[in-house]
């Protein structure tokens, strides 16, 4: 009985102009939203590699290494950005290494594009938090309402029909009749994004898969939420409006408003009031240095290159030292801050997770690679990079980098100068996370969506027992 | 020897939680191969017998009984043995006749019937075959009632509840539905019907009950009524009035 009531489910579905109409609209948005995708990925592409090739043009001519003061550094672009941005479009893409001391992130898509941050993209994630959560609610509002009112669950009920099994087929042969043909245009986006030369590699095409699961949890939960609120309630417009109470607050009002919880639960330092402690403290440690400067007398004056020498010398050990201070300063400044934005992040992702769009978001970032640790994987890549650099450097010049002013003088003997070889640089490509780094922070939100499912459908269930079926 | 009853209200009595006494002690039998007509204005207590029946609600005391099986405690069984044709009989809109039979025909627990059989059914009630393949969305009543009618005929089950069957139906189609209730009680189905169509009632049913304010206030067979004018009867046995010579 139940495949029969599944298979009743699905023909009514299919068959509704309802559906049509809706089922066309989502899959174009499916398919605009891979098309657009891989586009925004290859241009994404050209610009990166444009903007090395201009960095590596900008060293060219250069005959020392201790010049090449502007090496910058791009974060790669990732496929599945394209699909799930994530914070990727917020974070500074670009950062100029120098060799010690910090790397200030520029460059955000948003910054350069301020008019996509007004309405931001239409990417898969959207579609699925905003679109097809709303095309749960068209289909399931009036999922039992509507059967009461036009009659049919009367006549339904005139036979040997368990209501367990009555309910058990509609969440189910909703599901199939509405999730499974969505995949359709996810697989033709899928096709369309190979087409357009995005390259996946296989664990990516895992995550893409799994991204697309969690929508479908997330699709679940929104179906079985409106069947249970259609059993709660005797008619269908009560349900609509009830449903769409509870998407506004869902999906737009409960993520934005735990954020500004949290913001006033939780202080974090501006970056404004931590780049002025840090100015006031270099400037403390400049002016602490100036008086050594002052001292300096070379021990042998009659040598210049022995006194330039011995100048570097000393200037490299102040700066050293400076820059260790200033670096350590610094770095309790950052952790501490970081501190405070994790405490921060704690309590809004913990109020907002309370509803399935946000662990949908979540566990959809977190699986593309675009979620909050996607700064922090860029920085500490970014860090390990700069002191492969430094090291580089060092290596050609045996001078540590961006220790601030370095004189070097170069006694005439009429030998010509070579440029120096931008090849050698070492050079700076994101890695990736890949399927096992993700995974353990996709899966508790994938979790609460199964289990909102669940208790959905259990709470449907048991308004269902009790439903007046006159 | 008279058959066991098929349809059966023991005492049967619903008081709602508002305090409304919509059922009181009601006793009446349905024997298989007879028509029994529940006459009755609106809020008698037809339809709550039949919800009861249907067991849609639970009785606050008696029993209703299918075929021996008392509803309220074995619903599954009892369901499995009464066809149900509501007043105004809605299908689903985007099925066509063949599809909402063969839903319901398999819904009632029969097994997936051939589309012969569905046409037949549907042919019996009168549906002209050219609608057998449209979809319901633009049935006229009277077609949407041949279409539950045709599906109670399908199922096949020894006991048939009707409510209002008859109301907003044509002359010729009323005329068509009490010949084919008079061959379903030939086949021996027992039919409980609720109606306030008098006419209707004293033309198909073997023994009439009229209802008023939750109580049968009158039983009688068929040849006690045979000569009598049964809109003056009914009118008697309306609380407030004192019949039409009065």
């Amino acid at each position: 009985m139940l495949k029969l009531v599944i298979q009743k489910e699905l023909r009514d579905i299919l068959t509704s102009t309802k559906f049509i109409v809706s089922f066309v609209s989502c899959a174009l948005l499916i398919l605009l939203a891979f098309a657009m995708g891989a586009a925004g990925y290859r241009a994404d592409v050209a610009r990166v590699e444009a903007a090395r090739r201009e960095n590596l043009k900008q060293m060219e001519g250069l005959t020392d290494w201790m010049m090449v003061r502007n090496n910058r550094i791009f974060l790669t672009p990732q496929p599945l950005a394209s699909l799930v941005a994530g914070v990727s479009d917020d974070i500074g893409r670009t950062m100029e290494v120098r060799g010690r001391g910090e790397m200030p992130q520029e460059d955000t898509r948003y910054g350069e594009e301020p008019v996509f941050a007004m309405f931001r993209f239409l990417d898969l994630e959207f579609i699925f938090q905003t679109v097809l959560s709303l095309f749960a609610i068209v289909f399931a509002f009036d999922a039992v309402s509507g059967e009461k009112e036009r009659g049919t669950l009367r006549l339904s009920f005139a036979n040997p029909l368990p209501r367990a099994t009555f309910m058990a087929g509609k969440l189910a042969g909703s599901f199939l009749a509405l999730a499974v043909p969505l995949l359709v245009p996810i697989l033709i986006g899928c096709a369309v994004f190979t087409l357009m030369g995005v390259p996946l590699t296989t664990d990516e095409w895992m995550r893409l898969a799994l991204i697309i699961g969690s929508g479908l949890l997330y699709f679940g939960a929104f179906l079985a939420l409106g069947i249970a609120v259609s059993a709660m309630t005797r008619s269908s417009s009560t349900s609509f409006l009830a449903l769409l109470v509870i998407w506004i607050f869902a999906v737009l009002i409960i993520p934005r408003s735990a954020i500004l919880i949290a913001g006033r639960a939780v202080d974090v330092p501006s970056l404004d009031d931590i780049n002025a402690k840090k100015f006031r403290y270099a400037e403390q440690l400049f002016a602490e240095d100036r008086a050594a400067m002052n001292a300096f007398s070379p021990a042998d004056r009659s040598d210049p290159r022995k006194m330039i020498e011995e100048f570097q010398k000393f200037m490299g050990n102040i700066n050293d030292a400076r820059q260790k201070k200033m670096d350590e300063f610094s770095s309790r400044l950052n952790e501490e801050r970081a501190n405070a934005q994790g405490v921060q992040s704690s309590v809004a992702l913990g109020i907002a997770r309370i509803s399935p769009a946000t662990c949908f978001t979540l566990a959809a970032s977190a699986l593309a690679g675009t979620s909050l640790a996607l700064q922090d994987r860029y920085i500490a890549q970014a860090r390990a990079y700069q002191v492969s650099f430094a090291k580089f450097i060092l290596g050609k010049t045996g001078i540590n980098p961006g220790g601030g002013m370095v004189f070097r003088m170069r006694i005439g003997d009429g030998e010509q100068e070579k440029p120096i070889d931008t090849h050698e640089l070492p050079a700076f490509e994101y890695r990736r996370p890949v399927l096992a780094d993700v995974l353990p922070a996709a899966l508790p939100d994938a979790g609460v969506l199964a289990a909102c499912v669940f208790l959905f459908f259990a709470v449907a269930h048991v308004a269902f027992r009790r439903y007046d079926l006159r | 020897m008279d058959k066991a009853p098929m349809i059966e209200a023991i005492g049967l009595s619903k008081k709602y939680e508002d305090g409304v006494l919509a059922l009181d002690n009601l006793s009446f039998a349905v024997r298989p191969g007879e028509v029994y007509a529940m006459l009755g204005g609106n809020g008698a207590g037809k339809t709550t017998t039949i919800n009861l029946f249907l067991n849609f609600i639970e009785p606050t005391a008696g029993e209703a009984r299918i075929d021996g099986i008392v509803t309220h405690r074995d619903p599954l069984a009892a369901k499995a043995r009464v066809a149900y044709v509501s007043e105004n009989v809605m299908l689903y809109p985007n099925f066509t006749a063949m599809q909402n039979l063969e839903y319901f025909t398999r819904l009632s627990g029969r097994p997936a019937p051939t589309p012969e059989a569905l046409h037949r059914a549907l042919l019996r009630t009168g549906l002209a075959e050219e609608a057998h393949h449209k979809r319901l969305r633009g049935f006229s009543k009277g077609m949407r009632q041949k279409c539950g009618i045709a599906i109670a005929i399908m199922k096949n089950a020894p006991a048939i509840l009707l409510d209002e069957p008859t109301s907003g139906l044509d002359p010729q189609a009323g005329f068509e539905f009490i010949a084919l209730l008079k061959s379903l009680r030939d086949e021996g189905k027992a039919v409980l019907m609720s109606t306030h169509d008098i006419f209707r009632a004293k033309e198909a049913a073997d023994t009439i009950g009229i209802m008023d304010r939750g109580r049968l206030v009158m039983q009688r067979t068929a040849g006690e009524l045979a000569g009598e004018d049964l809109e003056r009867v009914y009118m008697q046995h309306i609380a407030g009035h004192d019949g039409l010579a009065a």
